[in-house]
């Protein structure tokens, strides 16, 4: 078949040209390309394929254009001598194109490795001059960040009530809070230099049980200990602490909060007194209403034989020395019931300053009283009080009597008044610096029938009666004291405009 | 059973260095190897370029115009590797087609009887221009974009603290 090779000829013309041209334009691109980066192998792989690609394109275009024209001017031999050069470059160039690209895979592969190492770099790079530029800034801004946590955490440090403390583990105090200079009772601008925690727990071996605790398991929880403070008093305080690091290290900071819970400690022992006075009074109400009836039955047949019996007068003694006992049993009886509040008292409105007054006038005339110094203290804004004057009276005999006691011959027994408009009651305070009382009967003293005086002395009910009846004027009665430094009972009556409404 | 083996060797030896042709010793080369290594050029070549866009399309690579581009590029390279080598091998292996230049711009192509539309295969098969032109051309045009993005980056670059 004999057709027109015209259309061959120009694509082949012109397809040749055109292969020359854009091939070119690929290795200008992938030059530029290198230029930019001369480091990126994925630009030099396709500067190697441009490069491959433009060889081949001028090998086999201008092959093709000289094969054409050669043809056309019948000089095909000539052609046929060139034919094997241009056909090996052409292979030769393919092979070029192909074995590289072959290692585009890893080509790639390195590329990435190389550019995120290099991102990461620069990253590192920009920080740098970043903090160097802005290094005067950044401190700052760091400086007052800190400061602010420094003064947040200071303000909770000096503004917490309670206790926050931080020692070595020699128990060398390093730092302590406002609150901590009060509870231990010490001078608030006082150094804490050579301080040591150690000696301010009442129980020494606390002290090496905590440093045990804190040892093996590095912090200590919640833990109920009595410290001793600088005036020698006893304080209640909860402890918790945590060893600073890992608890392994010789020279670790331990971090105390210590709450002090001393007045906890004593409302729960008040409570508990007064559950105990409460549960004593039932029993001797019960005793005591008991015995009262037989005894005025022995009282009132004893009166009426002796009132008959005029000639044995030996008759006569034993009835009255029955008499005499019977009376006793009954005023004992009598206290008993006093105690447990069964008889409601007769309230008038009295002046409580005329019911001392009278009180300290009348022992003044019955006891041996002339070393003992007297001093008062009233505040005269409290106006007359709702009481049953004369067993407020036997109260007050109680106490002065105690303090009296307590002092022997000599000393000073104060009385002091107060009103307190805030809770809305009055505080009378008798105040000797006697021999106070031991720790162990502190809380006795209340307890029916409890003494410290000989025996034939006193009956131990003075003070159980003096608290049923404080008790059965909606009142508090309380007791401050040390062995050696003296006692304070604190008598707590309400005003009559507001009653307590809270008697036990 | 050594001295036969000796007599062996020695004769193997000598006939080696008189005709090494009969021991297989270095191969000539007749005319055929030059198509043959060409042909397995284009082979490579496509071989080569399959495994390019096998690798632009595993790192989503072609997710980029420019990329994309020379993706687009490799497919016509194939295609015009296959186009040369069914091009080459009807002319010059297979037998089937001879043919004549009548003049300046007409040929006269011969084919076995009832196989004339080889003829229209062949024509086609030499406007390969058609495929390797628009290759040439993706590769351009991929090149281009790919400078244009890293051009655009260092700018970012060159404006970011």
């Amino acid at each position: 078949m004999i057709i027109s090779s015209l259309p061959i000829w120009a694509v082949d013309v012109g397809g040749a040209l055109l292969m020359i041209v854009f091939s070119f334009l690929c290795v200008y691109y992938a030059t530029e390309l290198r230029q930019r980066d001369p480091q990126n192998i994925v630009w030099t792989y396709l500067m190697w394929v441009s490069l491959a690609l433009s060889v081949f394109a001028i090998s086999r275009s201008v092959g093709h254009i000289a094969k054409q024209l050669l043809i056309i001017t019948h000089h095909e031999q000539v052609w046929e001598q060139l034919r094997p050069y241009s056909g090996a470059i052409n292979t030769f160039a393919f092979m070029v194109v192909g074995a590289v690209t072959l290692f585009f895979e890893r080509t790639w592969t390195i590329y990435q490795t190389i550019v995120r190492d290099r991102r990461a770099l620069q990253k590192a790079h920009n920080k740098l001059v970043y903090m160097n530029q802005n290094l005067e800034q950044i401190v700052n801004e760091r400086t007052t960040a800190l400061t602010l946590s420094e003064h947040k955490y200071r303000r909770i440090f000096e503004a917490s009530k309670d206790m926050i403390l931080s020692s070595a583990k020699t128990g060398n105090i390093i730092d302590l809070n406002p609150a901590g200079f009060k509870i231990l009772g010490l001078d608030p601008g006082k150094s804490i230099d050579g301080l040591l925690l150690a000696n301010y727990f009442n129980n020494p071996s606390d002290w090496q049980q905590l440093i045990n605790e804190i040892n093996s398991q590095g912090f200590i929880s919640s833990t109920e200990i009595d410290l001793r403070t600088t005036d020698g008093s006893r304080r209640r305080v909860v402890l918790s602490a945590s060893l600073e690091g890992d608890g392994f290290t010789s020279d670790g900071i331990i971090h105390f909060l210590i709450k002090d819970i001393e007045q906890q400690r004593l409302m729960r022992d008040q409570i508990a007194q007064a559950d105990k006075l409460a549960s004593i009074g039932e029993l001797s109400a019960g005793i005591a209403h008991e015995i009262n009836n037989p005894l005025g039955v022995i009282l009132g047949f004893a009166q009426l034989i002796l009132r008959n019996e005029t000639q044995n007068e030996r008759l006569r003694d034993d009835l009255k020395t029955i008499e005499k006992h019977t009376r006793h049993c009954k005023s004992i009886v009598e206290d008993l019931l006093n105690f447990a509040r069964t008889s409601k008292p007769e309230k008038t409105l009295c002046d409580v300053h005329v019911i001392i007054d009278d009180v300290i006038h009348f022992i003044q005339q019955h006891a041996k009283m002339s070393d003992v110094h007297f001093e008062k203290t009233y505040d005269h804004r409290i106006e007359k009080l709702l009481l049953d004057e004369k067993k407020i009276k036997q109260v007050f005999i109680n106490l002065v009597m105690n303090a009296k006691h307590a002092i022997g011959d000599k000393g000073t027994i104060q009385v002091t008044t107060a009103r307190n408009d805030h809770k809305g009651h009055v505080l009378i305070k008798v105040i000797d610096d006697g021999r106070g009382i031991e720790k162990k009967n502190v809380s006795r003293i209340f307890d029916p029938f409890f003494t410290t005086k000989p025996t034939g002395e006193g009956t131990g009910l003075g003070l159980s009666v003096s608290y049923g009846i404080i008790k059965n004027h909606g009142g508090h009665i309380f007791v401050q004291s040390a062995s050696g430094r003296g006692t304070t009972f604190t008598v707590e009556l309400p005003v009559p405009n507001q009653p307590s409404g809270s008697e036990p | 059973m050594l001295l036969r083996r000796s007599i062996g060797w020695s004769a193997f030896m000598a006939l080696a260095i008189i005709d090494p042709a009969t021991v297989w010793a270095t191969q000539t080369h007749g005319g055929l190897e030059g198509l043959f290594v060409h042909q397995f050029a284009h082979i490579f070549f496509a071989f080569s370029m399959g495994l390019l866009i096998y690798w632009l399309k595993k790192w989503d690579l072609v997710a980029s115009a420019a990329w994309r581009s020379i993706q687009y590029a490799a497919l016509f390279f194939i295609a015009w590797n296959l186009d040369a080598y069914v091009s080459h091998w009807l002319v010059e292996q297979s037998g089937l087609i001879e043919v004549f230049v009548v003049d300046g711009m007409r040929i006269h192509i011969t084919t076995p009887r009832g196989m004339n539309w080889l003829t229209e295969i062949y024509y086609l098969t030499k406007l390969d221009h058609l495929l390797s032109v628009p290759a040439l051309i993706f590769l351009f045009l991929g090149l281009k974009q790919l400078l244009k993005s890293t051009e655009e980056t260092d700018h970012l670059e060159d404006i970011s603290p």
